[in-house]
């Protein structure tokens, strides 16, 4: 498949090993990546706090970054961005083009599970980790079924991984607790975020994995804030470059 | 409680003392894990949440319909329904119904619309004594504080402080904190309030339009102890609180008590249809801001709660700062969903992470995240923005749209994450370096990694 990246400005500017590793899985995987230029933000930092018209311009500038890229799919390695770019991209235009790239956009593990999953994996990763299962991964990506549902019980992360042989996967209790990131949450309430990201950080630790491993960009720099505060002995890795390691 | 309003420092003040946060907290989670137990011991709990959703919409779109049934049935059954539009309406209401009987004393059972329309103070005002008969509310009472959560509303006490208070209001021993004496004690006291009291009031959790009953869960009994006494007995209710027969009244109570505290059933479920002989029921049906609510397509939803408490004991928020930071009489999501417009410090609609448990928690499907983003978007363009944001966030809008700028500010963050001292960058890094380490600064960006590396892969080629 030809894929374009999707990927957030966060992504971009603080985390870019998340990025090259999911560069590396999707060629490795054997599709054609390309990386359209002029990407911006999602505008989620500001329509998270109401603030819509200021939403707007980021909004549509990174919308215009994909409109007219010829590509049969756009893959995102950030849920919650890529949540926010759907409801956004619609907030602010409505035509059928814009309609065209909303349809187009995936989050990885949503990619590599529903639309292109991964054959085979080459090497074992002999080691344990455990699962961030990040909110609006689970409850708006339908990434896991969240532990309030009492419906059908599924999880596409672990689905994704669980082929890899030798590696270990356990999770954090309560399991699907929020991190307490939240965006600007984590800076206007810094001490229920603090706290909540304390908490988080020390069910990761307490499950003796190597690393705490997600789908979220924003809450693994949050929780690694806090594991290093903390200097608990775990480290933080998107799902991304625990697939590039296997692949 | 503390004196400022605002959410952010309210929480900072509560989570200073962390033993206390997580006593609190866990003490909630054990609710939400026993309600997780109750809910999958039925199979068709999503299927019960989805028709106690469209039950509630359902009414809510028919809501003259329903509420003028009610009134004609009630009217049949002999009871006397009266009007309030807002909660001093109410409140003399009551009053008026309470001052023809010369009632000295009220007892009065578990009630938010009551706490909402600040109906105690008012009555005691007029010389009316009100006591709460709700062991919890009692508490509160005692210690002259207001709920801190609308199901458990003493949660935020522990037994040694409940004994202290009781050695010093119903003078039990020094130090008893054995929740069963301290039960006991109370309960004697209330069984005194109980025979002596001239009336009694209760909520509402259920109105049956179809039966002119309304329907009254308590665990205690305390609410049947009440109306059984005296011959005077009131119920108030909010508008929202209609359902339209006995079937739909029967798929909300199996989901109130489990999704609450994980028991299947309320011990207590009364359905109330008439007073006793010689006796009189009075009905109030309060308006006080749900119609207005209601015009919101979005805030309306916000009207199929049940009150069970869920989404307040799964909120990761809510355990961590406490029912009394919300500046609201009702905390936690649901809180924020319909106290947001009252809530004069602007600030509680952020003291959310939009994380989105509550809304799958909750029993009749109340999109409670999407009501909080809504109501952040209506004080933005009401210009009432906490946190600085009005200032920052046009900043935010410029300069994220700017690739260029953004890059420009970044690549200088990073380097200044690099190259200057932890230590003095700290101070300038706010909420963040407060609380946690600082982001390990990368070696690039991902756009320029990008830009390098096919380069690199052209002149391979």
């Amino acid at each position: 498949m030809k894929i374009a990246l999707f990927i957030p400005c966060l992504v971009n500017q603080m985390m870019p090993e998340v990025a090259v590793a999911t560069l590396s899985v999707l060629e490795k995987l054997g599709h054609e990546v390309i990386y359209p230029e002029g990407q911006t933000c999602c505008g989620q930092p500001m329509t998270n706090s109401g603030c819509f018209d200021e939403a707007k311009s980021t909004t549509l500038k990174l919308l215009n970054a994909f409109k007219g890229v010829e590509c049969d799919a756009i893959v995102c390695p950030a849920a919650s961005c890529l949540v926010a770019a759907k409801e956004n991209f619609h907030e602010f235009d409505d035509s059928a083009e814009a309609q065209s790239v909303i349809n187009k956009l995936y989050e990885l593990t949503e990619f590599l599970h529903d639309v292109c999953p991964i054959a085979s994996f080459k090497k074992p990763l002999d080691f344990t980790i455990s699962l961030q299962l990040s909110c609006h991964g689970i409850r708006m990506l339908n990434l896991a079924s969240p532990s309030e549902s009492m419906g059908t019980k599924f999880n596409k992360v672990e689905a994704v991984l669980q082929p890899i042989e030798k590696l270990n996967i356990v999770y954090p209790d309560p399991v699907d607790e929020c991190c307490g990131f939240g965006g600007t949450f984590a800076v206007d309430e810094g001490a229920v975020s603090a706290k909540m990201g304390k908490d988080k950080a020390q069910a990761h630790a307490a499950t003796k994995a190597l690393y705490v491993v997600g789908f979220d960009p924003s809450c693994l720099l949050h929780l690694d804030g806090m594991i290093r505060r903390q200097l608990l002995p775990i480290q933080t890795r998107h799902i991304a470059q625990i697939l590039d390691a296997a692949l | 409680m503390y004196s400022s309003n605002n959410h952010a420092k309210n929480a900072r003040i509560f989570c200073q003392d962390e033993g206390r946060v997580d006593w609190h907290s866990k003490a909630l989670w054990n609710l939400r894990a026993k309600r997780d137990k109750a809910a999958a011991s039925i199979p068709e709990w999503e299927a019960l949440r989805q028709a106690g959703s469209q039950i509630k919409l359902h009414t809510l779109s028919n809501l003259s319909h329903y509420l003028q049934m009610f009134e004609k049935q009630c009217v049949a059954n002999g009871i006397h329904v009266h009007w309030a539009k807002d909660a001093s309406e109410h409140n003399k209401i009551a009053l008026d119904i309470l001052a023809k009987h010369q009632v000295k004393k009220l007892v009065k059972s578990k009630s938010m619309l009551t706490e909402e329309c600040h109906l105690n103070p008012f009555l005691e005002q007029h010389g009316i004594e009100v006591i709460d008969t709700d062991l919890g509310e009692r508490i509160i009472q005692l210690n002259n504080q207001p709920p801190s959560h609308i199901v458990v509303p003493a949660i935020h006490m522990k037994k040694e402080e409940v004994g202290d208070l009781f050695h010093e209001k119903l003078h039990t021993p020094k130090g008893e904190s054995d929740p069963t004496r301290l039960t006991r004690a109370a309960r004697q006291h209330l069984r005194d309030q109980f025979l002596s009291a001239d009336a009694a009031m209760t909520g509402v959790n259920m109105a049956v339009a179809s039966e002119g009953a309304v329907v009254v869960c308590t665990n205690e009994g305390n609410a049947d102890m009440g109306v059984n006494l005296p011959a005077l007995q009131l119920h108030s209710m909010g508008i929202d609180k209609i359902v339209p027969d006995h079937d739909s009244a029967i798929v909300l109570l199996r989901m109130l008590a489990r999704n609450a505290i994980g028991q299947p059933i309320t011990t207590y479920s009364s359905f109330y249809r008439g007073s006793k002989i010689n006796g009189e029921m009075h009905i109030i049906i309060v308006d006080n801001g749900r119609t207005e609510i209601m015009k919101d397509k979005i805030l309306a939803e916000s009207l199929k709660c049940i009150r069970c408490g869920g989404c307040l004991n799964t909120c990761p928020v809510y355990r961590r700062s406490g029912g009394f930071s919300y500046n609201y009489t009702i905390p936690g999501p649901i809180g924020i969903a319909v106290g947001a417009q009252h809530d004069d410090s602007n600030t509680i609609p952020w003291a959310c992470t939009l994380c989105g448990s509550c809304t799958y928690v909750c029993p009749t499907k109340v999109p409670l995240d999407k009501i909080i983003a809504h109501h952040r978007r209506l004080k933005a363009q009401a210009g009432k923005l906490p946190f600085g944001k009005k200032h920052y966030m046009p900043l935010v809008g410029k300069l994220m749209s700017s690739p260029t700028m953004l890059n420009c500010a970044m690549s200088s963050a990073r380097v200044a994450l690099k190259i200057i001292p932890h230590s003095i960058i700290k101070p300038f890094s706010g909420a963040w370096g407060q609380y946690r380490e600082l982001p390990v600064s990368p070696k690039s960006s991902f756009d320029t990694w990008y830009k390098q590396h096919t380069a690199a892969k052209k002149e391979a080629k």
